[in-house]
């Protein structure tokens, strides 16, 4: 947990305040929609909050210092969070260990990232990288393994911390943005994208399942319940279903990918493929 | 381990402070209303992160948290119905807004890291992204319906 000493947050007053007025403002702007084609982009004041919070960082309103003591405030905040997803799970348990196959087997999910994600990198360009790219969608836990396995100096070492940098900048915001299209734009029920909401980082999931209430308002309890479930048992298994599935998958793909292009390499140039 | 949670409950009281703004500006729930409910949360938090520092084994507080607030809202337990009762006069999507204003604010400092990623990183990002929400639901989406549910 936090490492910087919490008195010293306590004290940073200019910060709270910050904040404060930031939330007071962003609030009392309240959401906005917009039709795009057959979806709605839903505009939340989480979303405000944060691109504003991110330009003040560039303004002398925002010191190094407490860009710092912020840090231990977002961790402790999502604490809060997840204690009234908890509260909401409770009373929908019912329903949930009805839906648990689905919510089991949605976990599953996280291969779409390898089976769409991969090809698209080898066809960058990207080489080991993005094996760390894209065998999970990059979090702690995830680099810790990458890291670990592969050493810190590595291509896949180089892929995973490009997606958690993308990720921790804006993640949530994206998440939040394709959660309100795809369940506007697309027939597949709310819930199903409550449970995708899960990914297992509670600023994504809180983001994402913001959009879903915000336009399905009368799924409130029942959408926060099941995206709240998939989180935790994505932060549950997520690890090791990255070590067992995951990534041995993902290192198969890239392996069968590349030896085609090279076989195509070797065959325009008239070679053997035999090589 | 008294003096950590004192000041545990000190800065989640400065957050809840700004959360309960929020919902009154955002979603009309005035700050008396809300302020049971914030108790409870908080006090959840405080038991987690406690349970974190002195349960053995990696369980993250997190973990704690979820299942503490859980079983306090089952719909078996005594008091639940007072809990659920004083918790729901908070929006979610209030306690959600003060944790990205302090993420936007603390993430300024990865700015320069991001600005490094090329627009192939970037491309390959979204998709990881894109790729597991609609993987998830679309598998979620095959076994609700099958099982009839929606």
């Amino acid at each position: 947990m936090a490492k910087a000493d919490l008195k010293d947050i306590l004290k940073d007053w200019r910060l709270h305040a910050v904040v404060l007025i930031l939330v007071s403002l962003m609030e009392a702007i309240g959401q906005f929609s917009f039709k795009v084609g057959p979806g709605v982009i839903l505009l939340l004041p989480m979303v405000y909050a944060f691109v504003v919070g991110l330009a003040l960082y560039f303004t002398p309103i925002v010191s190094d210092k407490m860009a710092k003591n912020a840090e231990p405030l977002i961790v402790l905040g999502v604490t809060l969070l997840i204690a009234k997803i908890g509260v909401m799970i409770g009373p929908q348990i019912e329903a949930l260990i009805e839906a648990g196959p689905a919510l089991l087997l949605q976990e599953l999910g996280n291969l779409g990232t390898i089976f769409l994600a991969l090809p698209v990198a080898v066809l960058l360009g990207f080489k080991r990288e993005s094996i760390g790219m894209t065998h999970s969608i990059g979090r702690e836990p995830n680099v810790g393994l990458i890291v670990n396995k592969f050493g810190f100096d590595s291509a896949e070492a180089r892929g995973v911390m490009a997606v958690y940098i993308f990720g921790t900048v804006f993640g949530a915001v994206f998440l939040g943005l394709i959660a309100g299209i795809l369940a506007t734009a697309t027939p597949l029920h709310p819930l199903s994208f409550a449970m995708a909401s899960g990914v297992g980082s509670g600023s994504m999931m809180a983001a994402s399942s913001g959009s879903l209430i915000a336009a399905f308002p009368g799924m409130e309890d029942q959408i926060v319940a099941f995206a709240g479930a998939s989180n935790l048992l994505s932060s549950a298994t997520g690890l090791f279903f990255s070590i067992f599935v995951g990534l041995p998958l993902t290192e198969k793909l890239y392996a069968l990918m590349t030896i085609r292009k090279h076989r195509k390499v070797l065959s325009q140039k008239g070679g053997s493929v035999n090589v | 381990m008294f003096n950590q949670a004192v000041k545990w409950t000190l800065v989640l009281g400065i957050f809840a402070v700004v959360a309960a703004l929020g919902n009154w500006i955002g979603y009309e729930v005035l700050p008396w209303v809300a302020i049971p409910g914030l108790l409870v949360l908080i006090a959840i938090s405080v038991l987690g992160l406690l349970l974190e520092k002195i349960v053995p084994g990696n369980i993250p507080s997190v973990g704690y948290i979820g299942l503490i607030g859980i079983l306090v809202s089952l719909p078996f337990m005594p008091g639940s119905e007072l809990i659920v009762a004083w918790t729901s006069k908070i929006s979610i999507l209030a306690l959600a807004t003060p944790i990205l204003a302090y993420a936007g604010i603390s993430i300024g400092a990865n700015w320069a890291d991001f600005r490094k990623l090329g627009i192939r990183s970037v491309v390959v990002a979204l998709l990881v992204f894109f790729g597991t929400f609609i993987g998830s639901a679309l598998i979620a989406e095959g076994v609700l319906r099958w099982q009839g549910i929606i």
